[in-house]
């Protein structure tokens, strides 16, 4: 390493310096680490704000803040916690810089450009709640409530999104948590076994870990990757089934690279072969199963050699993650995933694994699909229903009969553009940035372009601020009252417990940014709203929420934030449980009763299908600009398998384009990263990159928006959820 | 007592809290780091096919690269025994390891920010602060590190970097103590990122299972001391003549000429 250009200053400054430096031995010094200037003091002797429930991730582990004068320095797990404990990952750590953003959203402004290409002018708060209020009502009036359609993400979505919803009485709305991640897992697990999963399965005392797709460690949960993480210490066997080695693939003991939206296949394959060889639990089955008989019919086409082709996994493997799940059977964990709206067949696959539960007796028991048992009577506040109530879209059309909550994405989409079944002509933007969550993003474009009104509140400029007419900064998760947070301690072996938190402000908000609390009801009053209004101010529905559980703020600060009391064993399995192998219902709606596999797309020649999935530093596409967080990761490699690579002449660290089979080019660039750890038939990037809006001055710029290649639509026929890995890239020198 | 550092990469899941929360604590600028995760792989290695992690720090080395190379003042220093009350006074420069805790420190407030330390360092684990320039002594900006979280650690906590780890991956003790979590590491076979030609004593110990480790060593460990390091032997051989100078005031003189005329003859 030479000497660099600071090395010569120093020269130049070292003579300098010797006019001035007094006799060195007069120097004295104290032992232990010089105060000064330059010596940070560390965050241990600053007040500690209690009560923080983050929200860089929708798991919102619980803080302290540390505090010095006014602002806030640092965030750590509350030490009384019995979820995530003194820790928080990166993301949580990282929420100062959210925080303090330099980007941030600080006044209301309103649009005097385009849509698409804004210019902004900072309005008064009147001014913006007036234009919102006088906007929504005409739609209302014109076109009914149904012709506003709104789009939430987080606590703060929640109560402006049941104004909307109960008050006013739009059923438009269309939550990206569900329509572009779990709600498939959540609608197929209650046609299955009764009840949404969750991601409930006791890891931490499973003798068998079985992820399809999860990639615990890229995608990280305190508690959650905890249970993952105390099962593999106690000598649980990993089972992976990923295209990629991914982070948890690295740990496991058997990574099945599986061929792409094959995986009920593999389910299917595996439960027969299970059946076949009479390694079911048969006892669990007799006493909870229907329609057992139907669905081992059913896939009894699955034969070992039929799965290994369709799956492109070798027989022996099948066989070997096969015995291993009925071996130990049954403290196994199925997870159920999280993300499931892959390929448009997901809904089958989400069933078989909810069978495979029931093959197994996996439930109840530990090591098993296991819910905690939480505490009860935190009160629920909301707005009341109007008396006038209109049908979902799907509702209506008798389709999609597993839909989550809300109205397919694409139905209130395809409304808004051909004006069929109804007009939609206001668009209500709350945290979600529909831009980087949706696929196919010029249809958004289109939808929003023909609205009469665009409102966005968000506390970051994020992609889909740029279609708001009116743009509303809110205060972030460390500046407000607001999310009850309730459950049990992360081990479900452990000593039983019970917490109950609530979110409270680690400091206020700075700026003009509000609460959404004072936004809505402000919106409401103006509407016509103002005697339906259940709560002034976020902190009084914080409290009624709590009375029912005789908790007040008051209370949860006396005791350091977090109310801790006994809790109730949650082995066991209830004797009315039911698993539906075969559910005739479904096959009423014109699906398959069994679990089926639905072949995808195969791949065109000269492409990869494009793979995405999450980052430890990143939250969908909310962290992008987070200066500490983007410095961890500021790109998102594209990852490739080293042969096809060679044939590409691709080396690691090349720069690239992708362009996908429709020909829509990536906006940026990324670096290729050649690996074994990668089918052939797949790329591979990280999510949440490359915002187009050049106001978030970090992220822009950096990294693939892998949302902007996926083109291509495919829905879930059961659910009407997005499948987003149907699409088809090359990568191109850049 | 050697205060040392072990991380259980069969444990770390690659989260990063470690790298953010240290920013967070030292008030560390975001393009710097005092710690860092680098991705490895997923790689071929001789036990097959592994994807791990290099959560890197300060080792605190035995004879660690940084402090013979610190150009600034030779001072008295007098260290304290935390738990005993002993002391020890030593001649130091700017940079210097605290003789009863082990853990390599830097005085800032005499730090000239040249960045010899960072240089000499074989595992890059110094950066020089350019925001923070002393203007009594004309700087450059701040060297900075890892100190072990030794504040943190004074006072009973554990370094911020522990204390967020989901994992439990790092392990943070005494690796004098034979009862130590750290030394039991080190029994079970934890080791450091050493060569032939980097064999300084690092206290940052690894351990993990075969593929793992052989993906991190073969990636990860320093095979040359950087080049600072020659000029880190021709300046221990001048220190005595630099303190004499100094005692007569003319340190900066006879140091600048000296140092002048090494770099010369390097270029």
């Amino acid at each position: 390493m030479a000497f660099n250009l600071t090395r010569r200053k120093f020269l130049q400054t070292a003579t300098l310096a010797a006019a001035s430096v007094p006799l060195a031995n007069v120097v004295t010094a104290q032992a232990g680490v010089a105060k000064s200037p330059f010596t940070p003091s560390g965050t241990m002797a600053d007040k500690t704000m209690v009560g923080g429930i983050c929200e860089m991730c929708f798991w919102r582990c619980q803080l302290v803040g540390k505090v010095r004068g006014n602002k806030l320095m640092k965030l750590e797990g509350n030490p009384k916690s019995i979820d995530n404990g003194q820790s928080i990952c990166a993301r949580g750590n990282a929420g100062v810089q959210l925080l303090y953003d330099r980007d941030r959203l600080k006044y209301p402004m309103k649009n005097v450009g385009q849509r698409g290409a804004p210019k902004w002018k900072r309005i008064s708060w009147d001014e913006a709640l007036d234009t919102c209020a006088k906007k929504l009502k005409a739609t209302e009036q014109k076109f009914g409530a149904k012709g506003i359609c709104m789009f939430p993400h987080g606590a703060s979505a929640k109560y402006p999104m049941q104004y909307l919803e109960h008050t006013v009485g739009t059923p438009n709305v269309s939550e990206a948590s569900f329509f572009q991640c779990r709600g498939i897992r959540d609608t197929a697990f209650l046609a299955t076994i009764g009840t949404p999963p969750g991601e409930n399965v006791d890891m931490a005392n499973a003798k068998v870990i079985f992820g399809l797709g999860c990639h615990f460690g890229e995608n990280v949960h305190v508690s959650h990757t905890k249970r993952y993480l105390k099962g593999l210490e106690n000598g649980a066997k990993l089972i992976i089934v990923d295209p990629r080695f991914s982070a948890s693939a690295a740990k496991a003991d058997e990574w099945v690279a599986v061929k792409p939206g094959t995986d009920t296949a593999l389910m299917l394959g595996m439960m027969n072969y299970i059946i076949q060889q009479g390694k079911h639990n048969k006892a669990f089955i007799d006493k909870h199963g229907i329609g057992f008989a139907e669905f081992k019919e059913s896939i009894a086409e699955w034969t070992i050699e039929k799965t290994a082709q369709t799956c492109d996994v070798p027989a022996d493997q099948i066989k070997r993650v096969a015995d291993l799940l009925a071996d130990n059977a049954p403290n196994v964990s199925i997870h159920p995933g999280r993300h499931v709206s892959w390929h448009g067949n997901d809904f089958q696959r989400q069933r078989s694994l909810g069978c495979m539960m029931g093959l197994l007796g996996a439930m109840g028991v530990k090591g098993s699909f296991v819910k905690g048992k939480g505490p009860k009577g935190v009160g629920k506040v909301g707005w009341p229903k109007g008396e006038h109530h209109v049908e979902a879209m799907h509702v209506a059309a008798g389709i999609y009969p597993y839909s989550p909550p809300g109205t397919p994405t694409d139905l209130i989409r395809d409304a808004a553009i051909t004006g069929a079944p109804y007009p939609i002509k206001s668009c209500v933007i709350w945290g979600q940035n529909p831009i980087q969550t949706i696929p196919n993003q010029q249809k958004t474009i289109d939808m929003l372009k023909q609205m009469d009104f665009v409102m966005c509140v968000d506390v970051m400029p994020t992609d889909i601020t740029m279609y708001a007419d009116i743009l509303l900064p809110e205060a972030s998760y460390l500046e407000r009252y607001d999310f009850i947070k309730t459950g049990t301690q992360w081990d479900l072996s452990g000593k039983q417990q019970q917490y109950i938190s609530a979110r409270m402000p680690m400091v206020m908000a700075d700026f003009e940014r509000k609460d959404q609390v004072y936004i809505t009801n402000e919106i409401a009053k103006r509407m016509g709203y103002g005697d339906k209004i259940p709560v002034s101010a976020l902190p009084e529905m914080v409290d009624m929420q709590l009375a029912g559980a005789g908790l007040s703020i008051a209370k949860l600060i006396a005791e350091d934030g977090i109310h801790l009391q006994p809790g109730i064993d949650p082995y066991g399995v209830a004797d009315d449980l039911l698993v539906y192998f075969n559910n005739a219902e479904i096959a009423d709606y014109g699906y398959p009763a069994s679990p089926t596999y639905i072949a995808v797309e195969e791949v065109p020649a000269g492409h990869f299908r494009l793979l995405y999935g999450r980052s430890p530093v990143h939250t969908f596409n909310r962290t992008q600009n987070n200066v500490w967080l983007h410095h961890a990761m500021p790109e998102n490699p594209v990852w490739i398998n080293d042969e096809m690579a060679k044939e590409l002449s691709l080396v690691n660290g090349d720069r690239v384009y992708c362009v996908n089979s429709e020909g829509v080019k990536s906006r940026n660039t990324t670096i290729v990263k050649v690996t074994p750890g990668i089918r052939k038939d797949c790329v591979y990037m990280a999510h949440g990159y490359g915002t187009k809006n050049p106001a978030m001055s970090v992220g822009a710029g950096a990294g693939i928006d892998d949302q902007a290649l996926i083109t291509i639509l495919a829905v879930d026929p059961e659910t009407g959820c997005h499948g987003m890995r149907n699409n088809f890239v090359k990568l191109v020198k850049a | 007592m050697q205060y040392g550092m072990v991380i259980d990469i069969k444990k770390c899941v690659g989260c990063h809290a470690c790298t953010i929360a240290c920013k967070a604590e030292w008030e560390v600028p975001a393009d710097k780091d005092r710690n860092w995760v680098h991705r490895l792989g997923p790689d071929n290695t001789p036990h097959g096919l592994a994807s791990t992690y290099y959560p890197g720090l300060c080792n605190h080395c035995n004879e660690p690269a940084c402090v013979p190379v610190c150009p600034a003042d030779i001072i008295q220093k007098t260290f304290t025994d935390k738990k005993s009350g002993k002391t020890k006074t030593l001649e130091v420069a700017a940079t210097y390891k605290d003789p009863f805790n082990g853990t390599v420190q830097i005085d800032k407030e005499r730090c000239l920010g040249c960045g010899a330390c960072a240089d000499a360092c074989p595992y890059n684990a110094r950066y020089v602060n350019e925001n923070q320039i002393n203007e009594e002594l004309g700087s450059e900006g701040t060297a900075d590190k890892c100190t072990y979280c030794m504040p943190r650690v004074e006072m009973g906590l554990e370094p911020a970097c522990v204390q967020t780890c989901l994992a439990r991956a790092r392990i943070f003790g005494d690796l004098d103590d034979p009862n130590s979590e750290v030394s039991r590491y080190k029994k079970m076979g934890a080791k450091s990122l050493s060569s032939v030609n980097v064999n300084i004593g690092s206290n940052g110990l690894y351990y993990g299972n075969k593929r793992d480790m052989a993906l991190l060593t073969a990636t990860s460990t320093p095979q040359v001391m950087p080049e600072a390091n020659m000029r880190r032997i021709l300046m221990a051989k001048m220190k005595p003549g630099f303190n004499k100078a100094k005692k007569l005031g003319m340190l900066g003189l006879v140091g600048a000429v000296a140092m002048k005329g090494m770099k010369e003859d390097k270029e």
